[in-house]
């Protein structure tokens, strides 16, 4: 009986305090919709059903990228992630992020998915998505975190009742880049850092951001921060396109000639948000980059992981994913 | 740290054993999905059907689309998605549904020259955008497009399902990048999967059609 | 002389509607007054099923009916019922109602009331066989045949206990065969191995899901599918539709892809044929991805215990293979049984012992897959050869020629025999295409974090049948009609198995027509669509029909120009006096006579052996032309057999688990190259799926609940374009099978089985771990790379 979306009131504002009241007004039976490509698998599934979609779609100010005076960059919510994967300026200052947007889904996907929506997706446990009364779902049970549950693909750190982890590939790319999110509401706009964007089961078991019914993600600001530093991504995945994470990492990191003087680490797929190793960053900074440097960095990644049964092979994955990233 | 590997001892009896609590288990399942249903009826929104039509404050439903260079006048519910309303409306069949969510490629179109999976697409959305099909990418009066030639001088289709997508996201390829490399037409079909196997042979095709374009 | 077809290039006709979008699937058709049905799906692994009201759906507007169990006939366990209030697995289809739209259909089965009694279920057939362990049908977990009743077989607690964690326990099998003395030659072998192993189910996953549309008029029983096969259709859908065959009429012009889920009747295309007949309008059901999980079958998983006993030169002393299969709720496939042929074939070992056991599970129901059985066992006892070969001092391409079988073998406890056998052809062509000798100098070879894996491997299908019926027809356009039975499922054997037709009636293919997918164009009684066969079977049954026709136009041409039959020829689409060409008469003429003459020249009388579907068939062409018509008598003795060898350099990095096929090399025994460019298509795309076979396909269930994780194809993960590599270099021994007329056979099944084991042999040269299962994820080569414990025990399915 899936795959026939119930039916729903389609609205197209064209800007975004319009939007933003039109979702007041719908409360918890209000759905933004971005590129729709998370969306749209909620509605056919038949779990999630708004009465009211707002297709954020046709206002023109939640896209394209802006430069900044500071010389970071303002990247509207809305921009395609192939828009953003080929912006020069992106290209050249932050191209941590473009070789994460190369890495998500598929080409298809990309040229309609949004940054703001691959962003804000929601987690992909497949206990989850299928719809049972699982804590996430507003239930009483994680049946991923069971003697028996199929959990390769959840977490290692920050469980609290739900393992689901974060499935974003630009997510952690944002992260190490000191990114900000622009959210918008009824009552205004607020800034708020990946950081805080981004949040776990502790804090808000039956959502990944803060964003709440009425808010819009308007932009995505990268501070001039990481402009042009040394940059590395890596997502391993069982397939090569169209797959999400086994883990996957980003870095930047500034170098003064072979000393790391300061850097940003941040791995995904092993907590319910983009995992910043603050460790092994401050194990690292001040250090030569070589492989000593490496294995020390890598020793201390993933310490403190909380395997689960069919899980636990993403603790040398990530201590690989840092070794390598190290070790550049 | 690791709660269990494979030195535990393979007891079959525990989950004979866990019948019963199991059988707790499904009831719970099934409860969550009739009160779902429930919300659905609050919410009133599984009230409506196709004869319904949108509520106020809801888009129009009768609206133009541009397909194939024709302005294309159809009634589009809010629901519905761009490969309904090509396969189903506009009488458009080559637009395959292989998984209608995003996973396979075979519904790929393009619009406004960019690829997309028109099942995970409200048709709505596309604004007065310009849709080109696999019955678009021809000449006007019928002619192949040099990939399509291509396909079938490599016997690229094996069992032809996907073949409208691989099709589409070629031309798209083409039409920004002329003269790619093997590779550059790899990564374009990235998102049309093939399960009969016939990779090799479809960017044979394109490489070829590029080259003679 | 006639034009030579066999073993040239050529455009089949659907080629070009395929690029173009204009080739219909099921899904494509519209029928005036089309509504849509839709399923209601069991939520749980198995139940027993109340309907309780159905009066608020069918209130809606828009709700046209309803079809429960009662409505269609039973099914009784292990058949597949078309639907059931007792479904034994996830997904299976308990009711179905039709509305004026999908979305009508879907919002009223959610206002149908059903309570459900979950019953015990099994996914795990180690589990099932434990004493006290559930049975996945109420009457229990294993049938001996198919006409018999299941029963509930146990192993004792003894047996498991004495085989420990590592190994396989063995109590009372299923199935059991012996040839030789296997003890006696594993005391006397160089070397043994001896050791379990898990080959997981996995799905098809064809693109098309097997959506169908059904009417009914004038009595007559249309249905619509998506299906391999075409004319094999006929007699299940008959039977299934409770109608003589003459009523069915079946149109499958396309079919977006099946691997062996769509060779024969489905019982999900009962439910619109039936709804259609009881709400009196046509009925398209069609079916999601999800439901093609669950609905579309699956190949069947494999725990074993598999030992090798081999000799100081390698050859293959003894083999003692026991294998547990997980069926589906239903008969399942004899995949077990065709992995012992294989064993026994390919390695011709000369003491051999076999045991199978077949169990029920509460998983989808299992149906034949690419290579049913000979791949799922190639990719184990591939790497066992590897091993073997190391160990005795021998370079690994000769331990197999050494073993390969020759054209005299007789294998199995069947004393089977084969038409031919260029195994050790293929693998000398193979290993010289692929530079073998060169390339293994690199095995181990280290860049950095990544390591070099060479990679060998071999597969066998039997891929021939014979005894079934041709039919062609001559008309006054001066045409030569083929009248294939065979399905369109992507192969283009419908295509090329029609050649000899062509070639034999010395008619150009500009001037040939092939009649095809659509039960009224008067198509023959063929084999299905499966197990590589139809490029064997159906050369001979063209070749019976086309020599029938040859018969009838030299007795016309003698009745009208003089003299005897014998005296003619026929050639460039006219009969003619061989002493006096210009006694001559085109096949329109002909053609004509033919009509005029009736009785057998026009089909109105036909021989009596042929089949039933055959004589249906005759109806649709009796007086168009000159008709030939034939059961396919040639002599056959032995299996056919498909043998295929795969070559593969990889790169794994040792850090990330990921390898990247850096070559692959493929070539085949298929006997003579009917179709050079399907032929190399196959190999590619039979070594792409088996790329996945081996790596990431994936068919996971909670073991809690039985809850399915991988319903959608990220979660299946059938290989993508940027998995496999972007070239890949194929070829053919190209000798003639002596049991063909065409000296052809097929080879589609092995060409899968090869780049699986091949992969994995790499894998294992690379990683040098005995993973012993299959697939091969990269979490499995991070930990054993990262010298951890594997998450999964030895014998685990499902994960």
């Amino acid at each position: 009986m899936k795959d026939m979306m119930p039916n729903f009131n389609l609205v197209q504002p064209s800007d975004v305090e319009s939007a933003a009241n039109i979702l007041a007004e719908a409360g918890e039976n209000g759905w933004a919709m971005a590129g729709g490509q998370d969306s749209l698998d909620w509605f056919k599934d038949r779990i999630k059903r708004p009465t009211t979609v707002v297709d954020l779609s046709g206002i023109e100010a939640l896209t394209g990228i802006r430069e900044m005076a500071d010389g970071g960059v303002e990247i509207g919510a809305m921009t395609t992630l192939t828009d953003v994967e080929n912006n020069a300026v992106i290209k050249e200052k932050f191209g941590l992020l473009a070789s994460a947007e190369a890495r998500v889904a598929s080409p298809q996907i990309r040229n309609k998915g949004t940054l703001g929506g691959n962003i804000s997706q929601d987690a992909r446990c497949w206990y989850y998505r299928s719809g049972i009364d699982c804590y996430r779902a507003g239930g009483t049970t994680c049946y991923a975190d069971t003697p028996e549950g199929m959990n390769r693909e959840h977490c290692l750190f920050g469980a609290s009742r739900c393992v689901a982890v974060s499935p974003s590939d630009t997510a952690i790319a944002l992260t190490s880049l000191d990114a900000s999110m622009v959210i918008q509401n009824s009552s205004g706009e607020t800034v708020v850092a990946a950081a805080d964007y981004f949040i776990g089961p502790a804090i808000d078991i039956e959502n990944m951001t803060i964003l709440k019914p009425g808010d819009i993600l308007t932009a995505i600001r990268i501070p001039a921060t990481w402009a042009g530093a040394d940059f590395y991504f890596e997502k391993i995945a069982d397939r090569n396109t169209w797959d999400f994470a086994l883990v996957n990492i980003a870095t930047a990191m500034k170098m003064n000639g072979n000393i790391i003087e300061d850097i940003r680490i941040t791995c995904g797929a092993v907590e319910c948000v983009p995992k910043r190793l603050n460790v092994v960053e401050d194990i690292v900074r001040g250090s030569e980059r070589n492989e000593d440097t490496a294995n020390l960095g890598a020793g201390a990644a993933a310490r403190g992981a909380v395997p689960l049964n069919y899980n636990h092979f993403k603790i040398p994955l990530m201590e690989n994913l840092v070794r390598k990233a190290l070790r550049g | 740290m690791q709660k269990k590997f494979s030195s535990d001892r393979f007891d079959p009896l525990s989950t004979v054993r866990d019948a019963l609590s199991r059988r707790h288990f499904i009831k719970g399942v099934i409860a969550a999905g009739t009160v779902a249903g429930a919300a659905g009826l609050v919410t009133g929104c599984s009230d409506s059907s196709d004869s319904s039509g949108g509520a106020a404050g809801s888009v129009e439903r009768l609206i133009t689309v541009n397909v194939n260079g024709k302005a294309r006048p159809v009634d589009v519910m809010p629901n519905e998605t761009l490969a309904h309303t090509l396969r189903n409306k506009l009488g458009l069949t080559g637009t395959k549904i292989g998984c209608d969510r995003g996973s396979c490629g075979a519904c790929t179109v393009m619009i406004d020259g960019v690829t997309n999976n028109s099942c995970s697409v409200l048709t709505h959305t596309l604004r007065g955008a310009n849709v080109i099909t696999v019955e678009g990418v021809g000449g006007a009066n019928g002619e192949l497009h040099p990939i399509q030639q291509a396909m079938i001088e490599e016997l690229a289709p094996q069992c032809g399902f996907c073949t409208p997508g691989q099709v589409v996201s070629g031309v798209s390829l083409l039409q920004r990048n002329p003269n790619p490399t093997r590779e550059e037409v790899r990564y374009a079909l990235a998102g049309n999967l093939c399960r009969c196997g016939a990779y090799n042979n479809y960017v044979d095709a394109i490489v070829k059609a590029a080259g003679s374009a | 002389m006639a034009e030579k077809l066999m073993g040239k290039n050529f455009t089949p006709q659907d080629v070009r509607a395929k690029v173009t979008g204009t080739g219909k699937y099921t899904e494509d058709f519209r029928v005036d007054g089309m509504c849509y049905v839709k399923m209601l799906n069991c939520p749980m692994p198995s139940a027993n099923v109340t309907i309780v009201d159905t009066s608020e759906a069918l209130a809606m507007d828009g709700v046209l009916g309803i079809l429960t169990s009662d409505d269609v006939p039973p099914n009784p366990a292990p058949g597949f019922p078309i639907l059931s209030n007792e479904p034994r697995q996830l997904g299976q289809p308990i009711l179905a109602i039709a509305a004026e739209t999908e979305s009508i259909a879907a919002e009223a089965l959610e206002k149908v009331k059903l309570t459900y009694e979950a019953q015990p279920f099994s996914l795990d057939p180690l589990q099932s066989l434990y004493p006290g362990g559930p049975d996945a049908l109420t009457e229990g977990n294993f049938v001996k045949s198919r006409s018999e009743s299941p029963v509930s077989h146990k192993w004792s607690a003894r047996d498991f206990a004495v085989a420990g964690e590592e190994n396989m326990p063995m109590g009372e099998p299923g199935m059991e065969w012996n040839v030789g003395d296997v003890d006696a030659a594993f005391t006397d072998a160089a070397y043994v191995i001896d050791e379990s192993f898990v080959v997981a189910s996995s799905t098809h996953q064809a693109l098309e899901p097997r959506s169908t549309l059904s009417y009914w008029e004038n009595g007559k029983c249309f249905i619509y599918g998506s299906s391999q096969s075409q004319s094999w259709m006929m007699p299940g859908l008959a039977s299934m539709m409770q109608v003589p065959l003459s009523d069915i009429v079946y149109i499958a012009e396309f079919c977006g892809g099946g691997f062996g889920a769509k060779a024969s009747p489905y019982p999900t295309m009962g439910i619109p044929a039936y709804m259609s007949k009881k709400i009196n309008r046509p009925c398209m059901l069609r079916i999601t991805r999800a439901e093609e999980y669950h609905i579309g079958g699956s190949r069947p998983g494999f725990q074993g215990q598999l030992k090798v006993g081999f000799d100081k030169a390698g050859k293959v002393t003894a083999i003692d293979c026991y294998i547990v299969q997980s069926n589906g709720p239903n008969n399942g496939s004899g995949d077990y049984s065709a992995a012992a042929g294989a064993l026994a074939l390919v390695y011709t070992p000369t003491n051999m012992r076999f045991r199978g056991m077949p169990v029920f599970t509460n998983k989808p129901y299992i149906i034949s897959q690419r290579g049913p059985g000979q791949n799922q066992i190639a990719c184990i006892m591939e790497p066992f050869m590897d091993r073997a070969a190391k160990q005795l001092g021998i370079d690994r391409i000769m331990i197999r020629e050494i073993n390969a079988p020759d054209h005299d073998v007789v294998f199995s406890n069947r004393k089977s025999t084969v038409t031919s056998s260029y195994l050790r052809d293929a693998l000398i062509m193979g290993s010289e295409k692929f530079n073998w000798k060169e390339k293994i100098k690199l095995s181990g070879k280290r860049n950095g974090t990544k390591v070099i894996g060479i990679g060998v491997g071999q597969a066998y299908h039997s891929a021939g049948s014979n005894g079934f019926d041709g039919l062609v027809t001559i008309r006054p356009d001066g045409k030569l009609y083929i009248h294939s039975g065979v399905g369109n499922l992507g192969t283009y054997s419908y295509a090329s198995a029609s050649r000899i037709a062509a070639e034999t009636l010395g008619c150009s293919w500009e001037n040939t027509v092939i009649e095809r997918g659509d039960s009224r164009r008067g198509l023959p009684w063929v084999l299905a669509q499966f197990g590589s066969n139809t490029t064997f079977t159906t050369t001979r049954t063209n070749f019976a029909a086309a020599n029938a026709a040859k018969d009838k136009l030299k007795e016309i041409a003698a009745m009208d120009l003089g003299g005897t039959a014998e005296d003619y020829e026929v050639d460039n689409e006219t009969v003619f006096l061989k002493s006096d060409p210009a006694k001559v008469m085109t096949f329109a003429q002909a053609a004509t006579r033919a009509i005029e003459l009736g009785g057998v020249y026009d089909g109105h009388e036909y021989p009596d052996d042929l089949h039933d579907v055959t004589k249906a068939a005759m109806a649709h062409v009796q007086g168009v032309g000159l008709v030939g018509v034939s059961k396919d008598k040639m002599p056959k003795e032995g299996s056919v057999p498909a043998l295929a060898t795969g070559y593969a350099m990889i790169e794994v990095d040792t850090e990330t688990g990921k390898y990247e096929i850096l070559e692959y090399t493929s070539t085949v025994d298929c006997g003579t190259v009917m179709h050079p460019q399907s032929l190399d298509q196959q190999i590619r795309g039979g070594g792409v799926m088996g790329m996945g076979m081996a790596s990431t396909d994936r068919m996971v269930y909670d073991p809690q609940n039985g809850l399915c994780a991988t319903v959608g194809l990220y979660q299946t993960k059938a290989p993508s374009i940027l998995d496999v590599p972007s070239t890949m270099d194929v070829g053919a021994v190209d000798k003639p099978d002596p049991q063909s007329p065409a000296g052809v056979k097929g080879v589609g099944e092995p060409v899968m089985g090869c780049a699986a084991a091949a992969i994995l042999s790499a894998i294992a040269d690379a990683t040098g771990t005995n993973f012993n299962r299959t697939p091969v994820d990269p979490d499995m080569i991070v930990n054993a790379m990262a010298g951890r414990p594997q998450s999964y025990k030895p014998l685990q399915v499902n994960i």
